[in-house]
C-alpha cells in the first residue's frame, strides 16, 4: 500500500512540472477531481488527468476499475457527478448539448465492440463519422455528396479495406470491423481519439495489427490518443505514458521511458500476473 | 432411485440435496394456476354456450340450409365484370394506402413509444396508450364513423384501415426499436450527431428490416379487412358483395367471394415472395470483392440492390397511381379535420339513453360468442395444426391437405363466413360463434403448426430412438415443448375473437355490434359513444387478462 502512495505523489509531482512547462494551448485534456457514481456504485473517486497534445496515453486497470467510465466522461457520453473536465479547450462538465456535440465531432471514439451498424455497408459506416459536421441526419449512400463518399473511401483505403467498401459491416471479421471503426473516427478529422479497449474482443494477431494501425495513423496525423488496454506489453510498446486505475482511483501515472513492466503490473495488484494479464 | 442403486457413489453425482419422498412432483405455482384456469373455463364455456343458445342440432339442421344455399350459389357467375374488377382494384388500393398511412403515423409514434428512444417516460406512456386505443377500436367501427363524417366512399375505408393498423404496426415498430442494440447508437452520438441523427443513422438501419416485414404482414391483413369494409359503405368490393346478397343473387355473390379468395391467396403468395427477396438479401454473407472500388463511389448493381430499388420505385408508383385513380388528395385527412372532429365530438358525452336494458346483455353475448368460438375453434384447430406441422405430420399428403385447409380458411374474411352462417342457421349469436370458430381453424391452426415446427428436434429424435410411436412422439416430445406457446396462442386467439365478435352484429350475427350499427343508423351518437367505450373497455380488459395469464402460466 505504501508503495502505491509513493507512486501517487510522484505522479502528482510529474503532472505539476508538466503543467508549468506547457502553455494552455498544448493541453488536450485537463481533468480534476472527477467523481462518477452509478446509483450506489462509485466508479470514479476523484481522478485527475492531464494529457498534452500529441501524447499517446494508455489507461490500464482491471475490468471495473473505471477506465471506460473515465473515457466516456471525457466526451460527455457519461455525465460527471462532480469535477471539472476541459477537452480541447471546451469545458465538458458545463457544456450544453450543442457545444457538447461540436466537441464530440472533434473527438473520435473507438469502442470495444466496434459498434458498427451491422446492416449498413462499410462505406456508410465510415460516412457516419461525418454526422457531426454535416447538417441533418442522412440515410443511404445517395444522401451524401460525392466528395464525402470519396473522402470516406480514402479513409477505408488507409486502413486497408478499400475493396470491402460495399460489403455489409457484419460480414467482416472482428479485426476488419475495428479497422472500419477507426476509419469512421478518422472521417471526423479528430484532434483526439479515445479508444475503449479497442482490441479486447480480438485475437492476439489481430489485436497487434489494429494497435499498430491505430497508433501509426494517430502519430502521422498528430492526433492525441487516450486508450484503455489490458495488455501491458502493447501499452509499453506504444504509449508515451501509462496511467493506472484501480477501483476508481489513479494508482500510476508515468512516462513509459522510465517505467518497468513490474511497476505496471502492480496496477493489477492481488492477481497472479502470469495468469491474468496476458488474457483479456 | 434407480440411479442410486446403479451407481456406486451416488452422493458425488446427485445435485439435488435430498431425494424426493414421493414419486409425484409437487405441483408448481404455474401448474396450479393453469389447472384453476382450465377448471374455471369449462363451466364458463358451457354457460356461455347455453347463453347464446348454441345448439349443435341447429347446425345439423343448418347443414341442409347450407347445402341449399350452396346449391343456389352454383354455378358462380360474375355480373358486370368491369365493375367487379374496378371494385377489386379499389379494394387493393385501399389496403395499400391504408397500410402506407399507418406506416407514416407509426414511425414517429414508435420512436415516442419505445422506452429507449422516448423523450420522456410520460410521453412513452401516452404513446403506448394511444397505440392500444387504436388497436382496441375495431376497423369496422372506425369505418362506420368515418363514413358518417366523410360520406360513402374509399376514403373512410383508408382512414379506418390506417388508424386501426397503427395499433399493431406502431407497437411492433416500437418493440423492434426496443430490441435494437445500443452500441451503434452510442457510436453515432460519439461522432457529435444530434438526436435526430442518432435515431436515423444509429437506430433506423437496425430496425428497418423488421419494420418492412411488419408492413408486408399488415398489408396482407388489411386486404382481408378491406374486402368487408364495403358492408358499411367504406368502399371496395364489399359493396358489390352486399348488393348481391341483398338482392338474393347468390350466384353472383359466390362469384365475388371466389374472386376475393383468389386475390387474397395471390397477395399471400406475393407477400411470401416479397419477404424472401427483401428481407433475406443474398449479400448478407460475404459478397465478391469489387476489383476497382475507388473509381465507383456507389455500390455495384448487385442482384438484390436492383431488386430493392425496383421494389421501392414500384411501391412509390403504386401509391401515386392509387391516389390519382381514387382521386384522393393526400392532404384530405388534414383538410377535413373539422368534419372528423365534429363526428367524434358528437360521441360525447356518452349516454345510454334508449338502450338501458340492452347494453349489458349485448356485452355478455359478445363475450360469450368469443369464448365459445375460441374453445370450439381450438378443439378443431389444434389437431389441424399438429397435422400441418412438417416435423410431426404422419404423412406428406396429410400435411399438404392440412396446410391447404388452413390457407383456404385464412383467405375467407370472417364477416363473409358470418354471412354464410347467418344464411344457414338464421340471425343470432350462434351464427357469429360458428363463423369465428371456423375462422379460428385458419388462424390458430397456422400459429400451432408454426410453433410446433420451431421446437428443438433433439427430444423428438430421442423419443424416436427409444422406439416411440407417433402418439409417444406427440405426447412426450411435441406437446410438452410447445405447450407454453400453445397457451399463449390460445389466449391471443381469444383476444382476437372477442375483438371480432364486437363487430359481427354488422351482418346480424349477434353481439354488441348490432346495437352500435343501430345507434349510428338512428343518429343516436351519444349511445354509439358509450358502445365504443364499452368495446374499448372489453378489448383492453381482455388484453390485460391475457397478459397476466401468459406471465403466470406460459
Amino acid at each position: 500500500m505504501s508503495l502505491i502512495q509513493i507512486t501517487n505523489t510522484e505522479a502528482d509531482a510529474d503532472i505539476d512540472s508538466h503543467h508549468s512547462r506547457n502553455i494552455q494551448a498544448d493541453i488536450a485534456i485537463e481533468a480534476t477531481a472527477l467523481h462518477k457514481s452509478f446509483g450506489s456504485t462509485h466508479a470514479l473517486k476523484g481522478v485527475d488527468l492531464k494529457v498534452a497534445k500529441g501524447e499517446m496515453t494508455v489507461l490500464l486497470g482491471l475490468s471495473g476499475s473505471g477506465k471506460s467510465t473515465l473515457l466516456r466522461c471525457l466526451n460527455g457520453l457519461h455525465q460527471l457527478t462532480s469535477g471539472e473536465v476541459t477537452v480541447l479547450g471546451e469545458a465538458v462538465h458545463v457544456a450544453k448539448a450543442r457545444k457538447l456535440r461540436a466537441l464530440r465531432s472533434r473527438v473520435g471514439f473507438i469502442f470495444q465492440h466496434f459498434n458498427l451498424v451491422n446492416r449498413l455497408t462499410c462505406l456508410e459506416n465510415v460516412l457516419i463519422g461525418a454526422a457531426g459536421r454535416i447538417r441533418g441526419p442522412r440515410y443511404g449512400l445517395l444522401s451524401y455528396t460525392k466528395a464525402q463518399r470519396r473522402e470516406a473511401l480514402g479513409h477505408l483505403e488507409r486502413v486497408g479495406l478499400g475493396d470491402l467498401a460495399f460489403q455489409r459491416a457484419d460480414s467482416l471479421s472482428g479485426g476488419q470491423q475495428q479497422r472500419v471503426a477507426i476509419a469512421r473516427a478518422l472521417m471526423q478529422k479528430p484532434e483526439l481519439i479515445l479508444a475503449d479497449e479497442p482490441v479486447a474482443s480480438l485475437d492476439p494477431q489481430n489485436a497487434a495489427n489494429v494497435m499498430d494501425l491505430l497508433f501509426q495513423v494517430c502519430r502521422e496525423d498528430g492526433i492525441t490518443v487516450v486508450c484503455t488496454l489490458h495488455q501491458v506489453d502493447l501499452a509499453l510498446q506504444w504509449a508515451n505514458r501509462i496511467v493506472g486505475l484501480r477501483s476508481g482511483e489513479k494508482v500510476l501515472d508515468e512516462s513509459t521511458a522510465s517505467l518497468s513492466k513490474e511497476r505496471v503490473l502492480e496496477v493489477y495488484q492481488q492477481l497472479d500476473p502470469d495468469a491474468e494479464i496476458t488474457t483479456s | 432411485m434407480m440411479l442410486t442403486k446403479a451407481h456406486p457413489e451416488p452422493s458425488k453425482i446427485t445435485t439435488s440435496p435430498r431425494t424426493p419422498e414421493s414419486l409425484i412432483p409437487r405441483p408448481t405455482r404455474e401448474k396450479v394456476t393453469l389447472w384453476i384456469i382450465l377448471a374455471a373455463l369449462i363451466p364458463l364455456t358451457l354457460a356461455s354456450a347455453e347463453h347464446i343458445e348454441f345448439d349443435l342440432r341447429a347446425l345439423g339442421g343448418g347443414f341442409g340450409d347450407v347445402a341449399n344455399l350452396l346449391a343456389r350459389m352454383l354455378p358462380p357467375e360474375v355480373n358486370d365484370p368491369p365493375r367487379v374488377f374496378e371494385l377489386l382494384l379499389e379494394t387493393l388500393m385501399m389496403a395499400l394506402l391504408g397500410t402506407v398511412l399507418a406506416t407514416i403515423i407509426s414511425v414517429p409514434l414508435a420512436f415516442l413509444a419505445a422506452a429507449n428512444t422516448t423523450p420522456h417516460p410520460l410521453v412513452h406512456r401516452g404513446a403506448r396508450m394511444l397505440i392500444t386505443m387504436c388497436r382496441a377500436v375495431p376497423d369496422l367501427v372506425f369505418a362506420v364513423l368515418f363514413v358518417r363524417a366523410l360520406g360513402i366512399g374509399v376514403l373512410p375505408g383508408i382512414l379506418a384501415l390506417g388508424l386501426h393498423s397503427v395499433g399493431m404496426m406502431a407497437k411492433l415498430f416500437a418493440d423492434a426499436i426496443e430490441q435494437s442494440e445500443a452500441g451503434p447508437r452510442e457510436a453515432v452520438r460519439a461522432t457529435g450527431a444530434g438526436r435526430m441523427g442518432e435515431l436515423i443513422m444509429g437506430v433506423l438501419p437496425q430496425v428497418i428490416a423488421a419494420w418492412l416485414g411488419t408492413c408486408i404482414y399488415r398489408i396482407d391483413i388489411n386486404l382481408r379487412t378491406s374486402v368487408v369494409l364495403g358492408f358499411v359503405g367504406a368502399g371496395g368490393i364489399g359493396f358489390a358483395l352486399q348488393d348481391s346478397l341483398r338482392g338474393l343473387m347468390y350466384e353472383s355473390a359466390m362469384g365475388i367471394v371466389l374472386i376475393i379468395l383468389v386475390a387474397i391467396a395471390a397477395m399471400e403468395i406475393a407477400s411470401i415472395a416479397l419477404r424472401r427477396t427483401l428481407l433475406n438479401p443474398i449479400s448478407a454473407g460475404p459478397a465478391p470483392r469489387v476489383p476497382d472500388v475507388s473509381s465507383a463511389l456507389l455500390p455495384p448493381w448487385s442482384g438484390d440492390r436492383r431488386t430493392r430499388t425496383i421494389a421501392g420505385f414500384l411501391l412509390l408508383g403504386a401509391v401515386i397511381y392509387s391516389l390519382i385513380h381514387l382521386r384522393i388528395n393526400p392532404l384530405v385527412p388534414i383538410t377535413s379535420f373539422g368534419e372528423l372532429a365534429a363526428v367524434f365530438g358528437r360521441l360525447f358525452p356518452p349516454s345510454i339513453s334508449g338502450a338501458e336494458e340492452l347494453l349489458l346483455p349485448a356485452v355478455v353475448e359478445t363475450l360469450a360468442i368469443g369464448l365459445v368460438a375460441t374453445v370450439i375453434g381450438a378443439l378443431l384447430a389444434i389437431p389441424v395444426g399438429i397435422l400441418a406441422a412438417s416435423n410431426i405430420s404422419p404423412a406428406r399428403p396429410i400435411f399438404a391437405a392440412a396446410r391447404m385447409l388452413i390457407l383456404v380458411v385464412r383467405a375467407i374474411p370472417e364477416l363473409i363466413l358470418a354471412v354464410v352462417f347467418v344464411a344457414a342457421i338464421g340471425l343470432g349469436p350462434m351464427a357469429g360463434a360458428m363463423a369465428l370458430a371456423v375462422e379460428t381453424i385458419g388462424f390458430l391452426g397456422k400459429l400451432v403448426a408454426d410453433s410446433i415446427e420451431e421446437i428443438p428436434v433433439g427430444p423428438l429424435e430421442a423419443v424416436r430412438a427409444v422406439g416411440g410411436s407417433w402418439w409417444d412422439q406427440l405426447c412426450n416430445a411435441v406437446i410438452p415443448q410447445a405447450l407454453p406457446q400453445l397457451i399463449g396462442h390460445w389466449m391471443y386467439m381469444l383476444d382476437v375473437n372477442i375483438r371480432t365478435s364486437t363487430v359481427l352484429g354488422v351482418v346480424g350475427a349477434g353481439g354488441i355490434g348490432f346495437l352500435l350499427m343501430e345507434s349510428i343508423r338512428t343518429l343516436n351518437f351519444n349511445l354509439a359513444g358509450t358502445i365504443i367505450l364499452l368495446i374499448f373497455a372489453i378489448v383492453f380488459m381482455i388484453e390485460r387478462i391475457s397478459a397476466w395469464i401468459r406471465k403466470h402460466v406460459a
